[in-house]
Formats: C-alpha cells, structure tokens, sequence
C-alpha cells in the first residue's frame, strides 16, 4: 500500500528530475519583441545554445546556461537587422555573445523562476527568466519568458539612444524541446 | 453652404473631403519622397512613420467620401463631348481606387517588411501578411508605379478642371469652391 502510494506520486510528478537537458535552435524559438515608431514587432535569434540542469528536488542548486550569438538576430528586416549588428547595438565584432546565467530556481505556481545575471555588450544586469516544464511529445516543453531594458545593456547609442521612436522595454519568448545531453 | 450637394454644386462635405485629401496627398508624396531619400536612420524611419501615419488617415477618409458619395449624388455636369464624360468618369473611379490602392499597398508592405504600421503611435494596424522579403519587393514596386499613376491621374485631373475654368468657361470649378455663385 505505502509502495503504491509512492509509484502514485512518482507518476503524477511530471518534472521529476531526469538529468541535465539542453537544446538548441534546432529545438525551439528565442524571440523578442519591442517597439519600433509606436508599433511592435517581433525577431528571433536562430543560433543559441541552452543547458538546464533542475531537479525538482533540490531547486536551490543547479543551472541555466543561455548562449546566444547576437549576429544571428534576425528580424525579417535587413536594414534593421545591420543597425542592429552594428555599433549603435550589439556591437557584434566586440561582442558575439550574450550570456545568461542561473545557478539557482525558485518555485512560483506551477513554473519556476531563475533569477540570474545577463551579460550583452560587456554590460551584466540581474534579471529573473520565468518558465514552465511540460511533458511534450518525447522531449520535456521548456517555454518561457523574461524582459529587460534595452538602454541598461547599451542597446542604443547615439541617435537610437532616445526611447520616443525605439522603446526601451523588450520582451523576450522562448519555446524549446529540451534534449538529454550526450 | 450645405452640407449636401445641390443641383450646381458640391456640399462642404464632399467640398472638404476633396481639399482635406488634396492637402494631405501632398503632404504624404513630400514625406515618402524625403523618407526614400534619406540614408538608414532614426531620421528616415521617423518620416517613413509619419508617411504611415498619413497614409492611414487618407484611407480613412477615403472611406468616408466613398460613403458620401454613395449617399449624396454629385452635382450635374456641364455639357460636353460623351467621350470628355467618359475619360472624366474613368478619371474620377481612377484616382478612387488610387485613394484605397495606394495606403493599401504600403500597409502590405510595411507587413511583409515586418515594420507594422502605427497610426501617430495611438494604435496598431494589424498585419494582414506574415513578414516576406519577396513580397515586400512586390508591393514596393507596386506602390511605386501606383504613385505615377496617381501623378498621371490628377495632372488630367486638373488640366481638366482648368480648361473647363479658362477655355470652355462653363464654370465648372465653382461646384468644388465655396461663396462663389455659379
């Protein structure tokens, strides 16, 4: 009976821990959106790599590792898309990464939140990533969101420095089917 | 002046209606002209959302005086030869359709550029195409040759209207002009 009641919870917990997972943009979308002369638009970055390490168990330890190559930002806008690569922005040559890093989750509802560091452009800020584990079809869902404040990073010199025309706020989706590592 | 259009002349509505988008056209070919000159930049992106703006609100008023119209016949026409009628009547449906086409196409285009349409930054148009670079080129080209359509159109517009004024004096301006007795 006690060794029943077990294998019950056992079943109904969903995110038990199955080890480190990892994917990449082969596996989901990372996009972001912001506002652009008063309407939003979305892009994506088609190269990243994500490594997640959460045991349910032990949420105090453990990781999530985001790498992202900024050249790869692709907002369906060539024009946009090289302002963006260049100085003014992401300064792509100097810095072909932006890095997040969590070593730590906490439970909220029926998701979690990392609260981790952000480095883009050189320049590192706290910010929190929020998502939810879902059983999917052979790879457990990992979907998700954060926001952040482009001019903290130094997204936005010289003439884009002004938030009327470019907003400040941006949004950030991701959607991926996390993959065993190895 | 009445609002509605009498047997000799045009009411203020449809006299309003005609100048309102006489003076906007003007002022939208001088923004898309300024915006397409200028190199990539805050600059050029903010004419090119005025440009949108304006655009939007000619839709809109196109809109209302095709409902006028529909409601509110025009006032006779002076004599004249059947064909000069019947190049005055295409001429007229003309520049109607350019009023929807024009507006039309660079919304589209805006869309298939992923650069959504704001109107004055008070609301969001929605994209009725999913972001594509070879559409985009389609509707850019289009909108292009629809402007030197609409040149074509309005200079036989008012090389019309002035030889009606001047040469056959029948008085036919006065219909789209207030005060004056006909």
């Amino acid at each position: 009976m006690r060794l029943g009641a077990f294998a019950l919870v056992l079943a109904l917990c969903p995110a038990a821990h199955a080890g480190p997972r990892q994917a990449d943009q082969s596996d989901g979308r990372l996009e972001f959106s912001a506002i652009q002369a008063g309407a939003k638009f979305t892009g994506a970055f088609t190269r990243f790599r994500v490594a997640l390490d959460l045991d349910p168990a032990h949420p105090a330890s453990g990781r999530l590792d985001v790498t992202v190559e900024v050249a790869s930002i692709d907002t369906q806008d060539p024009e946009r898309d090289e302002i963006l690569r260049g100085p003014d922005f992401f300064q792509v040559e100097q810095h072909p990464q932006a890095v997040f890093h969590a070593g730590r989750f906490e439970r909220v509802g029926d998701g979690w939140r990392a609260p981790g560091e952000l480095t883009i452009r050189g320049v590192t800020r706290p910010i929190p990533v929020m998502f939810t584990l879902a059983p999917g079809a052979g790879a457990p869902v990992m979907k998700g969101s954060a926001s952040l404040r482009r001019l903290a990073f130094g997204l936005g010199h010289g003439e884009w420095a002004s938030t009327e025309w470019v907003g400040d706020e941006v949004d950030i989706r991701f959607e991926l089917r996390l993959q065993p590592v190895g | 002046m009445p609002a509605r259009n009498s047997s000799v002349r045009y009411g203020w509505v449809a006299q309003g209606l005609h100048w309102a988008i006489l003076a906007l056209l003007i002022l939208q070919v001088t923004l898309g002209k300024i915006a397409h000159e200028l190199p990539v930049g805050l600059e050029r992106l903010v004419m090119m959302s005025r440009h949108k703006s304006v655009g939007i609100t000619i839709l809109a008023l196109a809109v209302i005086r095709l409902a006028w119209r529909w409601t509110d016949s025009p006032p006779a026409s002076p004599p004249m030869p059947r064909w000069q009628a019947l190049v005055a009547h295409l001429n007229h449906w003309g520049l109607y359709a350019l009023l929807f086409a024009l507006p039309i196409t660079g919304w589209l285009m805006s869309s298939a550029a992923n650069r959504p349409v704001s109107w004055f930054g008070l609301a969001q148009l929605p994209n009725f195409i999913a972001p594509d670079a070879r559409l985009k080129e389609v509707f850019e080209e289009a909108h292009e040759l629809l402007v030197n359509v609409l040149f074509v159109l309005v200079g036989l517009h008012v090389a019309a209207a002035l030889k009606h004024q001047f040469i056959d004096r029948d008085g036919l301006l006065f219909r789209m002009l207030p005060g004056r007795r006909s």
